[in-house]
């Protein structure tokens, strides 16, 4: 109360608000934050130490060779989504999601599988499907942007433009395919490593070094967090975030040239795969931090639910019981955030 | 002070902006001299933020001039503006909330931070810790923390470094000490002295009088769009100052007191929050504003909290209207007809995102409909005949509440509650961030609602405002009532000294519970 009579004239001389600092997130909330992240840390040493016990083999190398390989398709697909995550903003409704990034793949091994089944080169054959991917980014990109669709809506409708292109492409067979390329991809391995594994060692580190550690990197981060301020900071919003979804398109891209190598030729029931992506995007949040997407995040949480199959499996579960937990984490995550969202505001 | 010969850093000359038929500017100038820390005050709708936005390249005037060093600027736009070395910090406080303070200082222009794009984050950290010291020592900022754990005046800070860091020569501050305490304050003025040396000019809105006297050399005062006086500070007193932004002697701010007190409209006795106050016991008669102050800590706000029911209490009584009443929710508050209009409007007052119509009938819909439907007639002209009544200053009733003013938005807030029509009101802080014209206005509702025989209980720290507005006040200190006065008889001499404890409280006696009658 800085209010003497030597004020008498100034009419807004007092200032009550002086001697109160205000916290903009209270210690509260910085609680619930370590308490979700040890609590994330602890579950996932929880589940896997369940399975070690239970499921003979679940921690022998070859198991866990295993699982990095089932893992790579998710993780990549799960790359993408986070980068649109990042760029878009954490809010359930209105942030950045790509809900495409499934179906991209179907449609992409279609064209892939097809082509090479039309004679065409491997070269020409993976340009083509890198070529769909991007298209496919490009066009949720203008949705966006360009229309200022929400990305829930637009990423939904495009979604379905990439199941029928698919179909219509495959009629719903599976198309078998095969060429030098996929056979490499498929049995070729590099310093005793299979080229699925080494496809997600090389995106991780790609991805961690692009977002984690370049001023592009950052500046999405910025995008998304806060569209105010990365606008009074001079930055293009737009490109940012275009550019998010171009780089999912492109992973649904290359997750397809693993999958037409894993399934030798493409297959219907790529869109299944959309869940698992989500969950590892938007679970990954609980191990870094600032509670915020992160690549590394990401990748853990793609190899606990490559290891959460697995051990379904290994311990004779039906893998039905496998969409329902990733279902449950998937709200539990989202729960966790709006959680701290609120605790935070 | 610069030679006269030297062109002043910024010279904006007649300036008119019109909004449709609102003219926000007329034939407006603000000239600033280099190397000088040059006020802008007004009150809100005067035209300081339509002056700075067209500073800042936002807008484009009708018609006036802008010379930057001398040199004319045309079609000026944002980054033009900063090419040109001017620097806006504006209220908001536009950081991302989770990047650490070396990102946030260094988003936009982290180049040199490393080749092929990559961050240098160690550097990165160093030189915020260099800028921080040079600029802010003796403030305590940890440069790895996150941005959502810091103090909105540790916020603030950041973002003046991050404007200082871009080397400008002209600096322009919007209300910067708002959520600043007084340590802080000091340090920013020294900064900003230091700036000054260095050839820098300031420009400082603010609405805080002190301020400008202390730090400013000059001051231009608008009112209605227009310039209506450049002078110093220093030796214009500040009524004077206050007196051309309002066009009005200050003495008539406050209405005048002839209201009919009647029965008791709120007692408290002995209300008890372990830790926070103890045996706080007053009333407030019908037609009668009574005033609760008190430091930080000394309970009143709590105090308040607790009669509308957001705190639980230990002990005592709550009677309304003469009946003992139990208040352990705000449901149950509104439901005896006392209203809460709380400080912090923007996160507890009102829903920013809904229209003035939608806020000011959100919480008494009943009275507007029948059976679940709201008659929409009946609706708007109750809303309007309010907009009337509490002059809100806005194109309608169907605007959003975020594009008000902080005063028109405290009005809505008020609106809210007279829509229902409530018997005791609890105001805390009812006028903080309140331009000087919205602050009558609510003192004259305040007032005209006392006539009309609701009860009022006005918390504030503003003692001029409490010593206007009151018949009563009571000084709280340490969660203890100190002294229960009537304001014909104190003046804020005496109750400063009670308020700080520089006055024990000596008079057991005292009885608390029952005022002075008048």
């Amino acid at each position: 109360m800085s209010l003497g009579p030597a004020a008498t004239g100034a009419v807004q001389a007092g200032s009550p608000h002086r001697d109160r600092p205000q916290t903009a997130r209270t210690a509260r909330a910085g609680g619930i934050d370590l308490m979700i992240r040890v609590g994330a840390y602890v579950a996932v040493a929880v589940v896997l130490g369940y399975f070690s016990v239970a499921a003979h083999g679940f921690f022998s190398l070859s198991n866990v060779v295993n699982v990095v390989e089932q893992s790579a398709i998710l993780g990549i697909l799960a790359f993408g989504m986070t980068l649109v995550v990042i760029a878009g903003g954490m809010n359930v409704v209105s942030g950045g999601i790509d809900l495409s990034i499934a179906a991209n793949m179907g449609v992409c091994a279609a064209v892939f599988a097809t082509s090479i089944n039309a004679g065409v080169s491997d070269p020409v054959a993976v340009a083509l499907t890198l070529g769909a991917g991007l298209a496919i980014g490009a066009v949720n990109a203008f949705a966006v942007i360009g229309l200022g669709v929400l990305p829930l809506l637009a990423t939904l409708a495009v979604m379905n433009v990439c199941i029928g292109a698919e179909l219509v492409l495959t009629q719903n067979t599976v198309i078998s395919a095969a060429s030098p390329l996929i056979s490499l991809m498929s049995s070729g391995t590099f310093l005793g490593i299979s080229v699925y594994a080494w496809f997600l060692i090389v995106a991780s580190a790609l991805f961690i070094v692009l977002v984690q550690y370049t001023r592009w990197g950052l500046r999405l981060y910025a995008v998304g967090a806060h569209r105010e301020a990365a606008h009074a900071a001079g930055l293009p919003i737009a490109k940012y975030q275009a550019a998010s979804y171009v780089i999912a398109g492109l992973c649904g891209s290359l997750a397809a040239l693993l999958s037409v190598a894993r399934l030798s030729g493409s297959s219907p029931g790529a869109n299944d795969n959309l869940l698992p992506v989500i969950v590892a995007a938007l679970m990954g949040v609980v191990f870094s931090r600032r509670m915020v997407p992160t690549i590394g995040g990401t990748l853990l949480s793609a190899l606990f639910i490559g290891f959460l199959a697995n051990g379904f499996q290994l311990i004779n579960v039906s893998s039905y019981w496998v969409n329902g937990v990733q279902g449950l984490l998937i709200l539990a995550v989202v729960s966790m955030t709006s959680l701290t969202k609120r605790a935070g505001t | 002070m610069t030679a006269t010969s030297r062109p002043p850093a910024l010279s904006m000359r007649g300036i008119t902006k019109a909004f449709g038929p609102v003219k926000a500017l007329a034939d407006a100038d603000l000239r600033v001299e280099r190397g000088t820390i040059h006020g802008l005050v007004g009150q809100n709708g005067a035209g300081k933020s339509t002056i700075i936005k067209i500073l800042a390249g936002l807008f484009r005037p009708d018609r006036g001039t802008i010379e930057i060093d001398g040199e004319p600027q045309t079609h000026l736009n944002p980054r033009q503006v900063e090419a040109r070395g001017i620097h806006i910090i504006h209220q908001d406080r536009l950081l991302v909330p989770t990047f650490t303070v070396g990102e946030s200082l260094f988003l936009g222009h982290e180049g040199g931070f490393g080749a092929f794009g990559l961050l240098n984050r160690r550097r990165m950290q160093r030189q915020a810790g260099e800028a921080l010291r040079r600029y802010f020592s003796g403030i305590d900022l940890p440069i790895e923390a996150l941005i959502a754990d810091l103090t909105t005046a540790q916020q603030k800070i950041v973002q003046i470094t991050r404007a200082l860091l871009n080397r400008p020569s002209i600096l322009v501050l919007d209300e910067p000490t708002a959520a600043l305490n007084k340590g802080e304050v000091d340090t920013l003025f020294t900064t900003l002295r230091g700036l000054r040396d260095e050839g820098i000019s300031v420009i400082f809105i603010s609405h805080y009088m002190q301020e400008i006297e202390n730090l400013c050399d000059r001051v231009t005062i608008l009112r209605n769009g227009k310039d209506v006086g450049t002078v110093d500070p220093r030796t214009t007193p500040i009524g004077d100052i206050v007196a051309m932004m309002i066009a009005r002697d200050i003495k008539e701010m406050f209405p005048g007191r002839k209201r009919k007190i009647g029965a008791p409209a709120l007692e408290i006795r002995d209300l008890t929050v372990k830790g926070k106050f103890e045996d706080v016991s007053l009333s407030v008669r019908r037609g009668e504003i009574v005033g609760i102050t008190g430091l930080i800590g000394s309970g009143a706000k709590e105090f308040l909290q607790t009669i509308y029911g957001l705190r639980r209490a230990d002990g005592g009584q709550v009677l309304i209207g003469g009946k003992r009443v139990v208040i352990d929710t705000p449901a149950k508050a509104v439901a005896h007809g006392v209203a809460l209009v709380p400080e912090d409007r923007r996160s507890h007052g009102v829903a920013l995102d809904l229209s003035i119509r939608e806020n000011v009938t959100l919480s008494s819909l009943s009275r507007y409909g029948s059976m679940g439907f709201i008659h929409a007639g009946r609706e708007r002209s109750g809303v309007d005949a309010l907009i009337g009544e509490l002059d809100v200053k806005a194109a309608g009733r169907e605007v959003l509440v975020r594009k008000l003013s902080g005063g028109n938005q405290q009005k809505v807030v008020l609106a809210k509650w007279l829509s229902r029509e409530s018997s005791v009101y609890l105001l805390d802080e009812p006028t903080v961030g309140v331009d000087v014209g919205s602050k009558v206005e609510i003192y004259q509702l305040l007032s005209r609602l006392a006539e009309k025989g609701a009860g009022i209980l006005v918390l504030s720290t503003d003692l001029i405002e409490l010593m206007g507005i009151c018949d009563h006040l009571v000084v709280l200190y340490r969660g203890r009532v100190v002294a229960a006065l009537r304001t014909a008889e104190t003046d804020t001499d005496d109750v400063l000294k009670w308020a700080t404890g520089a006055q024990a409280s000596t008079r057991p006696d005292m009885p608390a519970a029952t005022m002075p009658a008048s």
